[in-house]
C-alpha cells in the first residue's frame, strides 16, 4: 500500500505525539486529532506502518517506561503505575505482567539483584575470552 | 553443534556516544554495563524485538582492550573512517523510520530505495559505524 509522503509526516507526527505525552491521559482520539487524520484512517495507516495498533504502541511505552522508573528503584510501584499513565494499579499489573512475563515488583527485585551483582562481581557477567583479552594487554 | 548467535561485538569510537545512540536514539535496552575495576567496560544493548542477542558496545581505542599500537590504529582509521559496514537492522516501515530518525537528527549515508529484496537505506551511528536500514519484502 503506497502512502504518500505528507500523510507519513502526520503519522509520524502522531507516534512522537504518544513519545512525548504516554504519561498522560491520551486516547486514539487526541493521537489522531495530534495528527490531522480520523481516528479510523489513522489507526489503519500507523499499524501498517509499525506493525503494532496506536494502543499496543502507546501500552509499550508506558510499559517500557515502567520498567526504567523500576530499575532506577526511586519510586514505590503504585507512583509508578500512576506516573506511566495507568489509571489502576490492577490494569498496570496485568499489562507488565503480560508484556514482561513477571510482576512489576518481581521485576523490581531481579533488576536490582543483578544491579547488585554486576557491581559485585563484573566478570560474571563478562565472557571468560574478552577478560582474557583484556588482562593479557596490561 | 551450535544453535544460536547471543553476543555480538560492535567496536565504537566512545562507549558514551554509542550508549546514547543506541538507546536514546534507537531504543534498544541495556542488556549489562558493568565496569571492572580498573576501567574496562562491559556495555551489551538488545533490539527492542530481539531480546537474546547482546550487543557489545566495545572502544577498542581506550583503556586495557588493545593495548598494541599498530591494532589501535587500525581500529582508529576504520572507525574514524566509518569504514565498518555492521549489519543490517530490521524495521517495519524503512520511510517512516528514516523521516523519524532524521527529524532527531540521525545522518543517513543514503535515503531509502527500492532493492530487490525491499526497501532499503543507510543509517550512521556516529561511532563509526553504518547499517543497512531495511524493511524486507
Amino acid at each position: 500500500m503506497h502512502i504518500a509522503p505528507a500523510v507519513y509526516k502526520r503519522i509520524i507526527a502522531g507516534k512522537l505525539y504518544v513519545d512525548q505525552h504516554f504519561q498522560e491521559p491520551i486516547d486514539l482520539g487526541i493521537i489522531s486529532q495530534k495528527a490531522c487524520i480520523s481516528r479510523f484512517h489513522f489507526h489503519r495507516l500507523f499499524t501498517r506502518v509499525y506493525n503494532k495498533t496506536p494502543h499496543q504502541y502507546l501500552t509499550g511505552k508506558r510499559i517500557a517506561f515502567a520498567r526504567k522508573l523500576l530499575e532506577d528503584g526511586n519510586l514505590s510501584i503504585s507512583e509508578i503505575c500512576n506516573s506511566v499513565g495507568f489509571e489502576s494499579m490492577g490494569s498496570f499489573s496485568m499489562l507488565f505482567k503480560k508484556e514482561t512475563g513477571i510482576s512489576p515488583r518481581a521485576y523490581r527485585n531481579n533488576t536490582l539483584l543483578k544491579k547488585e551483582l554486576v557491581k559485585r562481581s563484573p566478570y560474571s557477567f563478562i565472557p571468560n575470552c574478552f577478560i582474557n583479552t583484556c588482562l593479557a594487554s596490561q | 553443534m551450535i544453535t544460536k548467535l547471543s553476543h555480538v561485538t560492535l567496536f565504537v569510537t566512545d562507549q558514551e556516544k554509542a550508549h546514547n545512540f543506541y538507546v536514546n536514539t534507537l531504543g534498544f535496552k541495556v542488556h549489562t554495563d558493568a565496569v571492572m575495576e580498573h576501567g574496562f567496560r562491559w556495555l551489551t544493548v538488545i533490539p527492542p524485538e530481539q531480546p537474546d542477542l547482546q550487543i557489545t558496545l566495545l572502544s577498542p581505542l581506550t583503556g586495557f582492550m588493545y593495548k598494541d599500537e599498530e591494532v589501535r590504529n587500525a581500529f582508529r582509521v576504520l572507525l574514524e573512517k566509518g569504514a565498518l559496514g555492521a549489519g543490517v537492522l530490521h524495521t517495519p516501515d524503512c520511510k517512516a523510520t528514516y523521516e523519524e530518525l532524521k527529524a532527531k537528527g540521525v545522518h543517513f549515508n543514503s535515503g531509502p530505495k527500492e532493492q530487490f529484496y525491499g526497501i532499503e537505506a543507510v543509517i550512521t551511528d556516529g561511532c563509526g559505524n553504518w547499517f543497512s536500514m531495511t524493511q524486507p519484502k
